[in-house]
């Protein structure tokens, strides 16, 4: 970001303005999107939101924020101080070093790195540390439970979310971000790889522990999991977090598949236009993640993790594999989007009979006064693999 | 995928419609004419004097025991001016344990007791239990200042 | 050398309320669970307890009255209904025609009401986030709104009294009424579109929680779980009270018995029920409220009765022991909440932590009813 507007030849003061930029940013970030989403809920749900604070409600998250600094920043006794408090920094420093890779415009960016895609996943693979960390320290069995499930989910979504990335930067033949946006021109890559964009939105939805995949998190089964002992500032600080990573995600899929700031219709554009380009598709990408959120209900984590390895991980090596094919052979581009979207199609037949879905319906009696009950023959049992009832208590 | 997609369609639609939902201390919903808050007592304003002549029926039908009464003799009767011989004295409700039942409305015999059907009868939040107890003058106030239109059950 | 010792995995023991998003009240379970699977449950009740059965001996018969809108503060017309009937048994009392209309009305639409509240509740433990608690909410108070403006109340009603109801219904009901249920329907439209054919919700409800039909039985479970299992019990046609055996409705029966089929069966419910509202709004006829001769203080002769309504839940009955007088000397509330929980144990151990709380909102308690 800096490296364009101000010429600046000490690097300790250029490294600490792009420190200041980051934390403003992802400040500014978590604060706008937050209200966002309670405004976007409000409107799935019939509601108004959030009105009082400013007009319409625009300053409530600022009023939610001094408030959360203000609060005491409590610690249970039990607690394993150092784990305990430094864990909010192990989730909010993988954030913080991922924004410094990631380009907003041709030429905004703390820094461009050749292997920025590479760097960017890596660094935000860190997370589950974090979470490990607030679930183990804070000696509470239903952190200890989020902790664990978060690592688990975490870990295991790493591999689907780096594979489909790795299926498009073999096609782009770069892992550079903003080679990436440059390679994919006119048509942007999520028009070759459907099957990709599919494995990374689920992956990142994961990653983010957003319904339909908030399992570490989830409020009515562990109360909030990893967080469920945080106040105040701390507290604030995973929020910010959940939200500055819920912005990377979405700019990682917007300049990855949805072509970044370019457009079709024309490779010179001026800054502003970029930058509303790349503004508007990582809009779209978040609000199709709040829209998720709102709708689904959440998964198991058995059948998270059964999703992650028997569905993701071999559709996204049939992906690279047929990328692979497709360019070793060098045959037409019209192969890739065929070959991918036929993996879509095959994703989507896995998961309908996976769940075998088929509508079940109530059946009604119109019995009137029968008086007497008819037992059915023994029906009940485990339709769906797993849960059955178990033996008697 | 169907059924996801099914309930993204909804999702989608109801955020077309309009919020339900109102501004609750800044916009009050209408409160329906047989509302229930909690009861207070009637003035009869022709007599100037409460309608209530401190009988204890309300008293002794309280399933919570909420209410105290006593009765004294009612000047005015003595002046020629009300036909109650007997008047109520001192009247205590204490909102805290009234269950808002309804029942002293029905065995009044006086109509002289009804339920609030105004927002004043269920903004009551107070710091201490003790304001909850309110005598006869803060139960009749309501009703003196015209400011509520009972509706006493048949 | 050293024998290399295993290492050794513990059960924990984690204790679920009762202050617990998703334990409706204040209900606690102490899970023993290794990783995610539950090894054992032991349910935890009478944090709510207030007595109200013992209050009651001490309460007039018109008194008790409140204390079953108290019991049963999801259902409260049906909880009214059981007292009522059993109280009109105990009396012999007589309840005139458009009172039982009244009740009927009111009570099935009670029964939507407490459905819909079930549907949100199940929402939000299955885990979506708030929206189709929203939607449930919306569609409550329009008839909620009903209910106010017939009794004034928007929870504790103490409508209906022995003998028939306290008050004449408001003139404009009938169109009120009829104003509300498009909007009942597009509710459950609305709901059954975003859930019915969810693969999420169906791999996270179907075959979670099953009983069968024996086991069931054997449990005592009534109302929509026994129904869920396939057992077409339903109180209203099975054992026909108060104008019940003049309304054309279906029982919706389920197959599997599991968490879905509850789902399920309480969605079709709710359609059924605005079916029955709909005939008596129809059949609704003119007249008196309450009986001709009704006395004052009602004093009940020496004997015990039992009455039961299909409340939303599942039987809930009122049985009273009279000594004469004008107070029950025992009363007792047969309620479906708690029977239903004591299958609880049977339902969840070997399930996931996470079907614990799907299990637990399909069993849709009420604490107070539980703990009475």
């Amino acid at each position: 970001m800096l490296s364009i507007t101000v010429d600046i030849n000490n690097a300790w003061l250029s490294a600490f303005l792009a420190l200041v930029v980051i934390v403003l940013l992802m400040t500014l970030t978590a604060l706008v999107l937050i209200y966002v989403e309670r405004k976007f809920s409000a409107r799935i749900q019939m509601r108004l939101g959030p009105m009082r604070v400013g007009p319409h409600g625009t300053l409530q998250t600022i009023a939610d924020a001094i408030k959360l600094l203000a609060k005491e920043d409590l610690r249970p006794r039990s607690a394993d101080r150092w784990v305990f408090e430094l864990a909010p920094f192990a989730i909010f420093v993988p954030a913080f070093l991922a924004f410094v890779a990631i380009p907003f415009t041709r030429d905004w960016a703390v820094s461009f790195l050749d292997l920025g895609l590479f760097y960017v996943i890596a660094v935000t693979g860190l997370s589950f540390v974090g979470f490990l960390m607030a679930g183990w320290g804070s000696d509470n069995k239903y952190a200890l439970l989020g902790g664990m499930r978060a690592a688990a989910q975490l870990i295991s979504y790493e591999v689907p979310l780096v594979l489909a990335l790795l299926a498009v930067s073999m096609v782009a033949g770069s892992l550079s971000l903003s080679d990436i946006v440059v390679f994919q021109g006119r048509v942007p890559l999520f028009v070759w790889q459907p099957l990709a964009l599919y494995i990374f939105i689920v992956a990142a939805l994961s990653e983010l522990e957003r319904q339909p995949f908030d399992i570490p998190t989830a409020e009515s089964e562990v109360v909030g999991g990893p967080f469920i002992e945080y106040s105040g500032i701390r507290w604030s600080m995973f929020m910010l977090t959940s939200y500055a990573n819920l912005f990377i995600y979405s700019l990682l899929g917007a300049l990855v598949f949805l072509g970044g700031w370019d457009w079709p219709l024309g490779r010179e554009i001026g800054l502003g236009w970029q930058l509303v380009l790349i503004f508007a598709k990582t809009s779209f990408l978040i609000l199709v993640f709040m829209w998720f959120r709102f709708t689904f209900p959440r998964l198991r984590i058995d059948q998270l993790m059964s999703y992650c390895w028997k569905v993701l991980i071999p559709l996204a090596f049939l992906q690279i594999f047929l990328n692979g094919l497709v360019l070793v052979y060098e045959w037409p581009d019209g192969i890739l989007l065929l070959t991918s979207g036929a993996g879509l199609l095959l994703a989507g037949y896995i998961v309908y009979r996976a769940v075998r879905a088929e509508p079940r319906r109530v059946r009604l009696v119109p019995a009137r006064g029968s008086g007497t009950v008819a037992v059915p023959p023994q029906t009940a049992g485990a339709e769906v693999g797993g849960a059955g009832t178990g033996g008697s208590g | 995928m169907i059924g996801i997609l099914k309930g993204m369609y909804v999702t989608l639609s109801t955020m077309l419609r309009k919020p339900v939902t109102i501004q609750y201390p800044s916009t009050h919903r209408e409160v329906a004419e047989r509302d229930r808050a909690f009861p207070i007592l009637l003035w009869d304003s022709e007599v100037v004097e409460p309608f209530c002549t401190g009988c204890h029926a309300c008293e002794r039908a309280c399933p919570v025991e909420c209410m105290t009464v006593t009765m004294k003799d009612n000047p005015l009767h003595a002046e020629g001016k009300s036909k109650r011989r007997k008047i109520v004295d001192q009247f205590w409700i204490d909102y805290g344990r009234c269950m808002r039942c309804n029942i002293c409305v029905e065995v009044c015999n006086f109509e002289a007791i009804a339920m609030n059907n105004t927002w004043a009868g269920h903004e009551l939040s107070k710091y201490n239990r003790d304001s909850l107890v309110l005598d006869l003058d803060q139960l009749l106030a309501q009703h003196k200042q015209g400011k509520i239109k009972a509706w006493v059950a048949e | 050398m050293v024998q290399e010792q295993e290492l050794e995995t513990l059960d924990i023991n984690v204790n679920m309320g009762p202050q617990h998003p998703s334990t409706h009240g204040v209900f606690r379970m102490v899970l023993t669970i290794d990783g995610e699977r539950v090894m054992d449950v032991e349910p935890h009740v009478g944090y709510m307890h207030r007595g109200a059965e013992k209050l009651s001996e001490s309460m007039d018969y018109r008194q008790a009255l409140g204390y079953q809108d108290r019991t049963e503060y999801l259902a409260q017309f049906l909880a009214e209904h059981a007292y009522c009937l059993a109280v009109e048994k105990l009396l012999g009392l007589e309840v005139p025609e458009r009172a039982e209309y009244i009740r009927v009305i009111l009570c099935e639409l009670n029964r939507i009401t407490s459905h819909f509240m079930f549907l949100g509740a199940f929402g939000v433990d299955v885990g979506i986030f708030g929206t189709v608690f929203t939607y449930a909410f919306r569609e409550r108070e329009y008839i909620q709104d009903i209910f106010e403006e017939v009794t004034g109340e928007r929870l504790m009603y103490g409508y209906f009294r022995p003998g028939g109801v306290v008050w004449d219904l408001p003139d404009n009901f009938v169109q009120r009424v009829q104003e509300v249920l498009p909007h009942t329907r597009q509710g459950v439209k609305d709901i059954d579109l975003l859930l019915t054919d969810n693969e999420i919700l169906a791999a996270r409800s179907r075959g979670v929680g099953a009983m069968n039909a024996e086991d069931a039985i054997d449990w005592g479970l009534t109302g929509p779980l026994l129904r869920a299992c396939g057992v077409p019990w339903d109180l209203r046609k099975d054992r026909p009270y108060s104008i019940y055996d003049r309304f054309e409705f279906d029982i919706p029966v389920g197959q599997y018995g599991d968490v879905y089929d509850r789902y399920l069966v309480r969605l079709e419910e709710i359609r059924q029920s605005i079916r029955i509202v709909e005939q008596a709004l129809e059949q609704l006829p003119e007249g008196p409220i309450l009986p001709e001769k009704l006395p004052r203080r009602l004093r009940a002769p020496e004997a015990e009765v039992y009455a039961a309504v299909e409340a939303a839940r599942g039987e809930y009955g009122i049985y009273i022991v009279s000594k004469g007088g004008d107070k029950p000397y025992r009363l007792k509330i047969r309620s479906p909440s708690f029977s239903n929980l004591s299958a609880l144990p049977q339902m969840t151990i070997g399930s996931y932590v996470a079907d614990v709380v799907a299990i637990l909102g399909s069993i849709d308690i009420v604490l107070c009813d539980v703990d009475r």
